[in-house]
């Protein structure tokens, strides 16, 4: 991609407004470029609909000024690409064309644009009309969350003690001090925080990983998730504290099995690395597909330990480089059920249990162990099982060479055509090769 | 069983149907013409997004008659004026039957309420029988398990004669979208529609008549032929093959 320069305009102080023009002509985008800098904003230029959507997707502006009539393809097609991609569409877009119809208005709209003004422009009304986009954007965008800071390994407990009255806040500390290190600000993330009850915690302090324990008042007796200033606050708090680094546990079990799982591929250069591969390639087609952050993570840690059953199964039945007979192949498709039987027990696990034991179900009911068919295999499962295809035939195994990328997703969409696969979970693949392809191309 | 479908439309005889892609100055030309001869169609806001939900089985049954020249299509059609990123989302959709040979067709329209719609593609209810027979061969084809495959999505201006005789239109922006294998159950409702698998580089333009084109509209279809990019199979067949990666194929038979 080419470099690029943004102007800024002297004295500045304020975050400005960033702007993608996509405009061929030179004298107009050159007018425009001067125009909206002068007025504060940082102005980018694409010369044709290809090099503005890069720049889009690179800059990820506040704003695209977007011509219609561009040497390469046309504004109405570059504007539905950038309303398609779920990493830019919150963008606003505003059209400025010649073409002035009523239908090439319509048409604007109809793809997504905010506003679509025509030229000759007049300065005062498109910034007025910009103006207007951009607050209408700010407002609906949802505000971005901080990153989290870093939470410290095991060792004392770190309090944090929120309460308004000082001479409370005092007798608190006091109370803890000999469990809990208490900390006076946001620097170091936290294992509990101290609240009044009428207060919510400081948003500086509190983060997913924090317990939160409510300080009550008066003599009432306080209930679960209340506590009161006396002897037993160090006791409750230290409860409260150990519940929280539990569930935290949980997640650090759910890693040691994935390694555990890793480490029998490990043993077998064809396998090696397979499972994160798979889980990598099955993120990111669930990221297009739309999947919500709770699939994605189901995904993630079921495609990592799909074949944990494996390990119940004897090696040399796993790593056989040759042909199956019929008895070893029986035994080899126990390990979705192995999996499963292995990972029950643990409740946290219970979202990926379904991935486990149906990633090599079929569609069209052929598949094992249970012959589900269709809808009934779960949208989670059904793109684990397309990912570890794909990934299966990329790399060589003892009885063929790896294939490229094209040509395994044309494979997968032989499975598609045969009634084996999900044509969407196939299709989002498909499109994420092409898309990286052109990248690579570029 | 209680009667729910809203409205209803039907092709008395068999209309004849041929598409075009051409590219952007064909497309104008056609419709400015189109636009002296024929007021634009009362039903259709221009450029709306029309987004269809073709139906098929796992083993693609309705595709594969298709490809052999003998389809009864079955899709859901909806209406938005900026583009839906779901399908089956409003309170009511037009489910159409449709037998498309290569250059005539019938069509049935039923509009019924979307959450009717699972019920329907179950079998447990029924539409009104049709003159032409498309509901009796589409509640054969449901009842071996139909589901919505593949959409398309594109801003359709439509010209059409008062007497409903001849329509032109065009569609821009035409793309071709997967849908997520689902069950036909209300729980469903409304359906992600998955990734965009191909977009249409032209526009499309379809002229639909029953009997005879006047002399005017002859005259504009042999210009269209003479100077389009290529004559195009049904959307449904264009969208599938692209879905199954048979594009290539067709492009190299």
């Amino acid at each position: 991609m080419k470099d690029f320069a943004v102007t800024m305009p002297p004295g500045s102080s304020t975050i400005p407004t960033s702007v993608v023009v996509v405009e061929d002509d030179p004298a107009s985008a050159d007018v425009l470029q001067r125009r909206l800098q002068a007025n504060g904003m940082k102005v980018v230029v694409g010369r044709d609909g290809g090099e503005g959507l890069a720049l889009v997707r690179q800059i990820v502006p506040d704003l695209v000024l977007l011509d219609v009539m561009l040497p390469d393809t046309d504004g109405y097609d570059v504007c539905l690409r950038i309303k398609s991609d779920g990493s830019i569409a919150h963008i606003p877009v505003i059209f400025l064309s010649a073409r002035g119809e009523v239908v090439d208005k319509v048409r604007g709209l109809s793809c997504g644009a905010a506003d679509y003004v025509t030229k000759p422009w007049n300065a005062a009304e498109l910034l007025a009309r910009i103006d207007a986009v951009l607050l209408q954007s700010r407002n609906a965008r949802p505000p971005r969350l901080e990153p989290q800071a870093e939470r410290p390994e095991r060792g004392r407990p770190v309090a944090a003690i929120t309460l308004k009255d000082p001479a409370r806040r005092a007798e608190a500390e006091k109370l803890l001090a000999p469990r809990f290190d208490i900390i006076q600000d946001g620097s170091v993330a936290v294992d509990l925080i101290l609240v009044d009850d009428s207060a919510t915690p400081d948003r500086d302090l509190a983060d997913d990983g924090a317990a939160i324990l409510v300080i009550a008042r008066g003599s009432e007796t306080p209930a679960a998730e209340f506590a009161r200033l006396d002897g037993d606050l160090a006791r409750h708090a230290e409860l409260l504290v150990r519940e929280m680094r539990l569930v935290r546990d949980m997640g650090a079990a759910a890693d040691a099995l994935i390694t555990l799982a890793t480490s029998l591929e490990a043993h077998d250069r064809f396998m090696m690395g397979h499972s994160e591969r798979v889980a990598a390639r099955a993120v990111s087609v669930a990221g297009l597909l739309g999947l919500d952050q709770a699939a994605v993570g189901t995904i993630r840690l079921g495609a990592l330990l799909r074949d944990i059953g494996n390990a119940k199964l004897p090696p040399p039945i796993v790593h056989k480089a040759g042909e199956l007979t019929a008895h070893e192949r029986e035994s080899l498709e126990q390990h979705p059920l192995l999996g499963e039987d292995l990972l029950r027990r643990v409740t946290p696990l219970a979202p990926i249990l379904p991935i486990i034991r149906w990633h090599h179900e079929r569609l069209d009911g052929h598949g094992y162990p249970d012959h589900l068919t269709a809808e009934k295999i779960p949208l989670e499962v059904r793109v684990v099982s397309v990912a570890d295809r794909f990934e299966a035939l990329l790399a060589d195994r003892p009885d063929r060479a790896a294939v490229s990328e094209p040509e395994a997703v044309r494979i997968l969409q032989g499975a598609v055509g045969r009634g084996e696969l999900d044509p969407a979970v196939v299709a989002a693949l498909a499109a994420q090769v092409r898309t990286a392809g052109q990248e690579a191309e570029q | 069983m209680k009667n729910i479908v809203l409205d209803a439309t039907s092709d008395s005889a068999r209309r004849y149907e041929h598409r075009f892609l051409v590219n952007e100055a064909v497309a104008r030309l056609a419709l400015r013409t189109s636009g002296t001869y024929l007021p634009l169609d009362r039903d259709d806001r221009p450029y709306q997004w029309s987004t269809t939900a073709y139906l098929d089985s796992y083993d693609w049954r309705i595709f594969r008659s298709a490809e052999a020249g003998q389809a009864l299509q079955l899709r859901v059609r909806e209406y938005h004026r900026t583009r839906p990123n779901e399908i089956l989302a409003g309170a009511s959709v037009y489910l159409e039957m449709k037998d498309d040979s290569a250059s005539t067709s019938f069509k049935e329209r039923y509009e019924v309420p979307t959450m009717s719609l699972p019920a329907y593609l179950r079998g447990e209810q029924k539409l009104p029988r049709d003159e032409n027979g498309l509901v009796e061969r589409a509640e054969r084809t449901i009842a071996g398990g139909v589901r919505p495959v593949v959409v398309t999505q594109y801003n359709r201006i439509a010209y059409s004669a008062p007497d409903a005789s001849m329509r032109i239109t065009a569609d821009h922006n035409l793309m071709y979208l997967a849908v997520p294998w689902v069950a036909n159950d209300e729980s469903s409702l409304p359906c992600r529609i998955g990734p965009v698998i191909a977009r249409e580089p032209g526009v499309i333009i379809e002229v639909k008549w029953y009997q005879e084109l006047p002399r005017w509209a002859d005259e504009l279809y042999s210009y269209i032929r003479d100077h389009m990019v290529n004559e195009r199979p049904s959307k449904f067949v264009v969208a599938l093959r692209h879905l199954l990666g048979e594009e290539q194929k067709s492009v190299a038979q």
